[in-house]
């Protein structure tokens, strides 16, 4: 039973929210970018690669499934497969050429290359629409042959939609994490050198562990364009990088679930805060300072550390995706 | 004149700009080992606080000298305050901390003055052009590229021929045996963070005439002085300075050829010398 608490927890939020919220365009976001999210995740988390081009393939989606559904008459569910393969061709390209550098050096590239995709999109105005971003995408309907089986119009019908294909990537992502391929990244994430002694083909893994978080991203994507009917440049801006790469972290890493609590916690925080003080950014630069500083694993670390001591337990729950704080303190020795 | 030269000179004078950037991008990353995402924010401020003090009337002169100064030792004190903190913890927050810290100071820029930039004046001395038979260019342009020369071996004594410098070289290559000699090295940790934060504040200070003061400068110097590091190899000073030049001068020139297209360049550019050397152009390999 313990296999499936992540999902369960999933499933509860994404039932708990319709009751909670008015605004089902508000919870859809939430979804979209906990995708996102999961997609950072999966490299920051897993396999310990800290990504700032992950607004690259967010952008890359929305920017396929827009051309898709204004120029072409491409059904809607084969457009959004083909925003994810985007995504995915893109990390490939991405993280083959970033992928040879370690480090500090990725790091870097991951950005360099975050920039140089803003300048292509900004460039490409036939593609793209340049600084005015593509607009009117229509949201059509799920259908077969010409049946409607799933009308998407209001927002909390294309909640359900967005919902539906949430759970199922989450749990994909949840078997990816848990296989053989999942605890590989795990190892090469703890202990680079090792896993190469070992045998692994790091570069390869990593490559792999990319283009699924490419996959993901542009999915996310291309549901964030359906949503808003839009595909702005500033999709494919360091910004929207930034903001996943900060979900990811505050709601902790190495933790599906975790992504979702980052994803609401950041977007309900926004909706809230942005309306009191446009500058409630600076709040979040503090809390992402805090969270490196004291919050390591994020909102989900902080949860797991409030039920243990309701618990009464001194020892964390043995979570293997999760290393013990003593791993993290004596890996840090060798910088 | 020739335009193509016209632009190659200005190509150098955005170069010795970036050089400025990336080198204490790199020297900070030699020692501390990590990417510091707060550079672009000390840049930011810089340029503020410079356009702030012409504001208030007081001279360009006195900013270039001041700015500096103060940005170093904010660098300082970030260093000893917040930085220091993180060193025990995984790679990742090292960065996460820096990245945190950059979005703070660019809410702060926007909150006390606003989301959109202004001009910095150029100062009286230097308006103007200069003029050699047909050889016409502004003077500030060409005081940047001297200033900054003589600047770029200013840093290249400090690091070569003192006793800081060679702590940090040293540390460099290994921070545990600095320290086993009797260095302190949280001490030169601080020092190195704050000359970053300086060459930064400068570099700033410099551009604001050319380029005016806006919140967003920030993230897009940090994003250059990363393609002029990537370019040059991480942690040589003369591939910052190569690669600074390189970057540049492809700038300023396709600004000419192809307007739109010339920020897109300096990626294109990057990309292609990673190809051909991943380790850039002066780098060693790990």
């Amino acid at each position: 039973m313990k296999k499936y608490t992540h999902f369960l927890f999933a499933a509860v939020v994404v039932a708990a929210m319709p009751l909670l919220m008015q605004s089902g365009s508000l919870a859809s976001e939430v979804l979209i970018f906990a995708l996102a999210a999961m997609g950072c995740n999966l490299l920051l988390g897993f396999t310990g690669l800290l990504s700032f081009g992950q607004g690259i393939f967010f952008g890359l989606g929305s920017y396929t499934v827009a051309l898709m559904l204004t120029r072409w008459p491409v059904p809607m569910p084969l457009a959004l497969l083909l925003a994810t393969v985007v995504g995915a061709l893109g990390a490939a390209v991405v993280g083959w050429v970033a992928i040879r550098q370690r480090g500090t050096y990725f790091v870097m590239l991951t950005l360099a290359f975050a920039q140089m995709f803003y300048f292509v999109a900004y460039t490409a105005t036939g593609l793209t629409g340049g600084d005015n971003g593509l607009m009117d995408i229509p949201r059509p309907n799920l259908s077969i042959f010409g049946t409607d089986l799933w009308t998407l119009a209001s927002p909390w019908q294309f909640y359900g939609f967005v919902s539906v294909l949430f759970l199922v990537v989450f749990w994909l992502l949840l078997k990816v994490s848990r296989s053989t391929f999942g605890r590989t990244l795990l190892a090469v994430r703890d202990n680079e050198e090792r896993a190469a002694a070992i045998g692994y083909n790091l570069r390869l893994l990593k490559l792999q562990a990319f283009v699924i978080s490419g996959a993901v991203t542009g999915l996310a994507g291309a549901l964030h364009a359906m949503m808003t009917g839009l595909a702005p440049l500033s999709n494919a801006e360091y910004h929207t990088s930034e903001m996943i790469l900060v979900m990811t972290v505050i709601g902790g890493t190495g933790n599906l679930f975790a992504s979702l609590l980052g994803s609401a916690f950041y977007l309900l925080l926004a909706d809230w805060l942005s309306q009191l003080w446009p500058r409630w950014l600076l709040l979040l630069g503090i809390a992402l300072m805090a969270v490196s500083l004291w919050m390591q694993r994020g909102l989900w670390g902080l949860g797991e550390t409030i039920w243990n001591r309701l618990q009464g337990q001194r020892k964390p729950l043995a979570d293997p995706l999760v290393p013990p704080a003593a791993v993290v303190a004596t890996k840090g020795e060798q910088v | 004149m020739n335009i193509y030269l016209l632009q190659v000179i200005n190509g150098i004078g955005i170069g010795m700009l970036y050089f400025l950037l990336a080198v204490g991008l790199s020297i900070v990353f030699g020692l501390l080992r990590f990417v510091n995402f707060a550079h672009g924010a000390f840049y930011l401020i810089g340029a503020y606080f410079c356009y702030q003090m012409t504001r208030w009337g007081m001279s360009f002169w006195l900013a270039l000298v001041v700015v500096p100064l103060v940005v170093g030792a904010i660098g300082w004190a970030t260093e000893k305050l917040v930085l220091r903190h993180v060193y025990a913890t995984d790679h990742e927050f090292h960065i996460l901390v820096t990245v945190g810290l950059a979005l703070a100071v660019q809410e702060l820029v926007i909150l006390q003055w606003g989301p959109l930039g202004d001009s910095v004046a150029v100062p009286d001395a230097l308006q103007g052009v200069v003029m050699w038979g047909s050889f016409i260019y502004p003077k500030y342009r060409l005081f940047v590229i001297g200033f900054t020369a003589v600047l770029a071996v200013l840093l290249w004594w400090v690091l070569e021929g003192t006793r800081l410098g060679s702590a940090v070289r040293a540390g460099s290559e290994s921070t545990e045996m600095v320290s086993l000699l009797g260095i302190n090295v949280l001490r030169i940790f601080s020092l190195v963070f704050g000359l970053g934060a300086a060459t930064a504040a400068l570099a700033g200070v410099l551009a604001s005439p050319i380029r005016g003061a806006e919140p967003f400068m920030g993230i897009e110097a940090l994003a250059v002085a990363f393609v002029v590091v990537v370019v040059g190899g991480m942690g040589s000073f003369s591939g910052a300075l190569l690669g600074g030049l390189m970057i540049g001068i492809v700038q300023s020139v396709m600004s000419t050829l192809w307007p739109e297209g010339a920020r897109l360049m300096i990626y294109v550019a990057m990309a292609a010398v990673l190809l051909l050397r991943p380790h850039g152009l002066l780098g060693r390999k790990e």
